[in-house]
């Protein structure tokens, strides 16, 4: 008996929610193989996503778990494993004690891994790594239309008349999305990218604004100053739904173009033409991404580009809307399901009295009203000492957060750390046990794609090893803290227990996903999901302006750090790597880490093409390649920060935005030096 | 039609003729290639024109069949096959890809309506069980309309499209005769790697002179490619040429040698042998 069979499944990497099969014969995989069918990828993919089943049998996967003896990590049963870390649990109390969950891991897991640390821990210290890409986005929507994710849907780009990319680098970050802005522009719509880079998507620009690195919110103040004064606002949008527009209009009037030159860099023409494009455009797209949420004045970037899509009635409609790109696989889901330590799933308020009594009851437990740390937080209290013990499932801040020589200082001033990861990461090199877990590959479950829509994630292989999918891991150790809670036959009863007491998922359910996912809001099992937001009437009732003033980077360039350092990634790697650079395929295109350079800079400082140079911050220095060219420009450094030789977070800064608590992951000042041998 | 194709597989089981047979099944509404081990497994068994049958997999770089023959030697396959799925088979054969002595094929016709939705040259295989031939497309309309403008805006009609392309590797990965252990294509000696888009149009020619005297035209490059190049167009108009200069098509009989595997002395190389 041969057994060949094709498991359609989602992609592991980036945001889009790509479908495709793994071919799995007689129990091994053996390739991916494209879905003609899946409403977003239509049978196309990235070259991660063709890759995508390289890493899974690597050499290196976690099979067995690991404790930390004498400094070395060395093999231990699952049993022992396990009980060891209950009893370590045991002596926390709950302020002593932080979770992170994973933006990798499945809608289940997260929702499993919150209801541990909130019913079992007892603490809502539980948050991950959407600190670090969206939580500005998180805020800013909130305030400003009532609810913090993508507006509209992915296919839709195709038929927007203009499109307005700011800080995102759609086609190395979300090919699949990029995808949809080419085939608008070639049906004629514009696109307008605001970025200081020259990104790929810029060849094919209509207007390319290049503002200074941190000065968003004075771009998109100008636009919209610009429609006001050419009286090319939706007025009727206006005063239908939405509310504070004086105030708003009272502080735009300040950011002239030319006051917005000064401060941006980008000529008072080429705005002009960019605020008139968007305005005058019947259904205008707003892209954003990290470029626009990783400041300290990251909600503030996130509500102006609220602000400038009310302003032009461009909400509500389908091809316009607001629409952050998630970064992970499941990072929106990871947020949907709590994750975070103010909110429960569908965003539900840990300080609710009515909502704590309903998930008491739902959990037969007692919870805090109390919201958590942030992931920023937890490391400077594990710092402090307040934070004794954490348990991190699938995350990597020694490579993906800002200033790791403080994070590391931080982990391992900790006395107990627990790592649940698929390899053995620079986080669980320092971990005291470290938990075997499988990829996407071997488990069940479901991903929710950065446009909202639940997806089917589903076993194609058995487990590697003795690794065990996280869900169940999680239940094993909430079973021996004592807790009856957590007994499921499969991640479907757990999506039903999801939909129970998470309004915005209360529709959803595995057989309704079985064929093609759905899109949150799903109210009811009647209800067929929601393609656009907010469409007659915005989440919060009235879209709300906000007025807001300019604040510059916290770092700035000085005489000492002379460039300004941002930070990003390339559509060969994906984040900190542990699973891209396992891939030969993306190793052989990108195969270390490279800092851009201005070929004029380069210049001037003696510098060419494909040496080592170093660039140092006030928090550490790196060795790196320098690519010299014109893709940055002149006093601006690019690094990708997948990389742990030359790791662009030991450059970066913590300082983060006061609300969101986001990380300024995308203007430090940094000095280069040349090397001289 | 379905019903003769799974009665015809039926036979070749209860015969002795094959083992599995391996073909299109329907499953929750989707279409995926899939092995067949027993007759009442049959009746999921699809004719459709959409779906790729011969997909190399990788890391190996070695499709479905050949995957199975290594690990099964002596397994008798039934395959259900397009006019397309024939002619990879015997590309593959000619170059020592596959082996055909244990093959046994359940040959379909496609229907005009696919035909003319593939843009089929040839919508039928020579060995025919079931249905009835349709004529092919012959006349590619696009490059029709491209070889009438000038040169010039030739030239930048395809640096634009080349300028779109994500580098995934997409066309090469979906194409049935994309087999070769090093390619050129991921090779910084040819093009340089890690930049987007690739070396306009190194990258790409790379693989539609590899592919010069073995493409089959099944469509499955340009039905990966995320943004949207042409690519067939190109793959076409070189496959004419192919035809004009040597009088040769590739997929049309797996013993006829190609007139591109020339060794100095004229005689004729076997891909797959060292000489």
């Amino acid at each position: 008996m041969i057994e060949y069979k094709n498991v359609l499944t989602v992609c592991p990497y980036c945001g889009c929610g790509c479908n495709f099969y793994l071919q799995v014969l007689d129990g091994n995989l053996v390739g991916v193989l494209p879905s003609k069918t899946d409403i977003t990828s239509q049978g196309k993919l990235c070259i991660k996503g063709w890759n995508a089943s390289d890493f899974v049998d690597n050499k290196d996967r976690l099979t067995k778990p690991l404790i930390k003896k004498e400094g070395k990590l060395v093999e231990i049963s699952w049993d022992k494993a396990l009980d060891i870390i209950v009893n370590k649990f045991k002596e926390y109390s709950p302020d002593e004690i932080a979770v992170l969950s994973s933006a990798k891991c499945t809608n289940e897991e997260n929702y499993l891994m919150m209801k541990f640390a909130r019913s079992i821990l007892k603490t809502n210290n539980v948050d991950h790594c959407a600190r670090l890409c969206h939580a500005s986005t998180v805020v800013g929507l909130g305030k400003t239309f009532g609810s913090g994710a993508m507006t509209n849907s992915i296919r839709e780009f195709e038929n927007a008349d203009c499109i307005f990319i700011i800080g995102s680098n759609t086609t190395e970050q979300h090919p699949l999305i990029s995808r949809y802005v080419l085939r608008a522009k070639e049906k004629g719509a514009r696109l307008i990218i605001a970025d200081p880079r020259r990104i790929p998507l810029t060849r094919f620009a209509d207007c390319h604004l290049r503002q200074r690195p941190g000065t968003d919110v004075a771009l998109l103040n100008g636009m919209m100053n610009i429609i006001l004064n050419e009286k090319i606002e939706d007025k009727n949008f206006i005063q239908n739904y939405t509310e504070n527009f004086e105030e708003l209009k009272a502080i735009v009037k300040k950011y002239t173009p030319h006051v917005v030159e000064k401060i941006t860099g980008i000529p008072d023409n080429l705005l002009i033409k960019a605020a008139r494009m968007y305005a005058e455009a019947n259904s205008a797209s707003l892209i954003y991404s990290m470029g626009i949420t990783q400041h300290t004045t990251g909600v503030d970037n996130v509500v102006s580009c609220a602000n400038l899509a009310m302003l032009t009635g461009n909400v509500g409609r389908e091809s316009t809307g607001v629409n952050p790109l998630r970064g992970q696989n499941n990072v929106q889901g990871a947020c949907d399901m709590g994750a975070l330590p103010n909110v429960y799933s569908g965003y539900q308020s840990v300080s609710d009295e009515n909502i704590k009594t309903k998930f008491e009851k739902a959990w037969n437990t007692e919870l805090s009203v109390t919201p958590g740390l942030t992931i920023v937080e937890m490391l400077n209290q594990a710092e402090t000492g307040n934070i004794k013990a954490m348990y991190i499932m699938g995350e990597n801040p020694m490579l993906s957060d800002p200033d790791i020589n403080h994070v590391e200082k931080s982990l391992k001033k900790l006395e107990f750390l627990v790592v649940q990861d698929i390899f053995l990461t620079e986080t669980a090199q320092l971990a005291d046990m470290v938990l075997p877990a499988t990829s996407y590959a071997e488990k069940d479950g479901t991903f929710t794609a950065t446009d909202r829509r639940v997806q089917r994630v589903r076993k194609a292989i058995e487990p590697i090893g003795n690794s065990k999918p996280d869900w169940q891991i999680i239940c094993e150790l909430a079973e021996k803290m004592g807790s009856d809670e957590f007994k499921y036959a499969s991640p479907s009863k757990i999506m039903d227990e999801i939909a129970m007491v998470t309004p915005i998922y209360q529709g959803i359910d595995y057989n309704r996903i079985e064929d093609i996912g759905l899109q949150w809001p799903c109210l009811s099992k009647e209800h067929t999901g929601t393609p656009y937001l907010h469409k007659d009437k915005f989440s919060r009732g009235k879209g709300k302006f906000f007025g807001i003033e300019f604040k510059d980077a916290v770092e700035l360039p000085d005489n000492e750090f002379p460039f300004v350092l941002t930070t990003g990634r390339t559509i060969f790697h994906y984040h900190t790597g542990t699973m891209t650079r396992r891939t030969a395929s993306l190793n052989r295109e990108v195969p270390e880490g490279y800092a851009e350079m201005n070929h004029k800079d380069a210049e001037r400082l003696n510098i060419s093409n494909g040496e080592k140079i170093y660039v140092s911050s006030r928090r550490g220095k790196i060795e790196v390649d320098v690519h010299v060219g014109e893709i940055v420009p002149e006093g601006i450094i690019f690094i990708p920060f997948h990389f742990s030789e030359s790791p662009a977070n030991m450059l970066t800064n913590p300082a983060f935005d006061p609300v969101a608590k986001i990380p300024e992951l995308k203007v430090c000042a940094v000095k280069v030096e040349k090397i001289k041998i | 039609m379905i019903k003769k194709v799974q009665k015809l597989a039926r036979e070749y089981f209860q015969s002795g003729k094959v083992e599995i047979i391996y073909g299109l099944k329907k499953h929750n509404n989707k279409v995926v290639p899939s092995v067949f081990n027993k007759e009442d497994e049959l009746k999921d068994l699809v004719i459709s024109a959409k779906e790729p049958l011969l997909n190399i997999c990788r890391p190996s770089k070695k499709n479905i069949i050949r995957l199975i023959e290594e690990k099964y030697p002596e397994a008798k396959i039934g395959m259900v096959v397009r006019g397309c799925d024939e002619r990879i088979l015997i590309e593959l054969s000619k170059r020592k890809q596959i082996k055909l002595d244990n093959i046994e094929l359940i040959g379909v016709a496609c229907n005009k309506e696919d035909a003319i939705a593939c843009n089929c040259p040839k919508p039928y295989p020579v060995h025919l069980d079931i249905g009835t031939k349709v004529d092919g497309v012959i006349e590619d309309k696009k490059n029709k309309e491209l070889l009438n403008k000038k040169l010039s805006e030739r030239l930048s009609f395809w640096q634009y499209q080349f300028s779109k392309c994500i580098k995934c590797y997409g066309c090469r990965n979906a194409c049935p005769l994309c087999f070769c252990k090093d390619c050129a294509m991921e090779q910084q000696e040819w093009t340089k790697t890690g930049e987007i888009p690739p070396e306009i149009p190194m990258f790409h020619f790379i693989r539609f002179y590899h592919l010069a005297d073995r493409c089959i035209d099944c469509g499955e490059c340009e039905a990966a490619c995320p943004v949207d190049i042409p690519l067939l167009t190109i793959s076409k108009q070189i496959r004419n040429d192919i035809k004009d200069l040597f009088d040769y098509e590739s997929g049309l009989d797996a013993e006829q040698e190609s007139p591109l595997l020339t060794s100095l002395d004229e005689v004729p190389m076997k891909e797959g042998e060292s000489k």
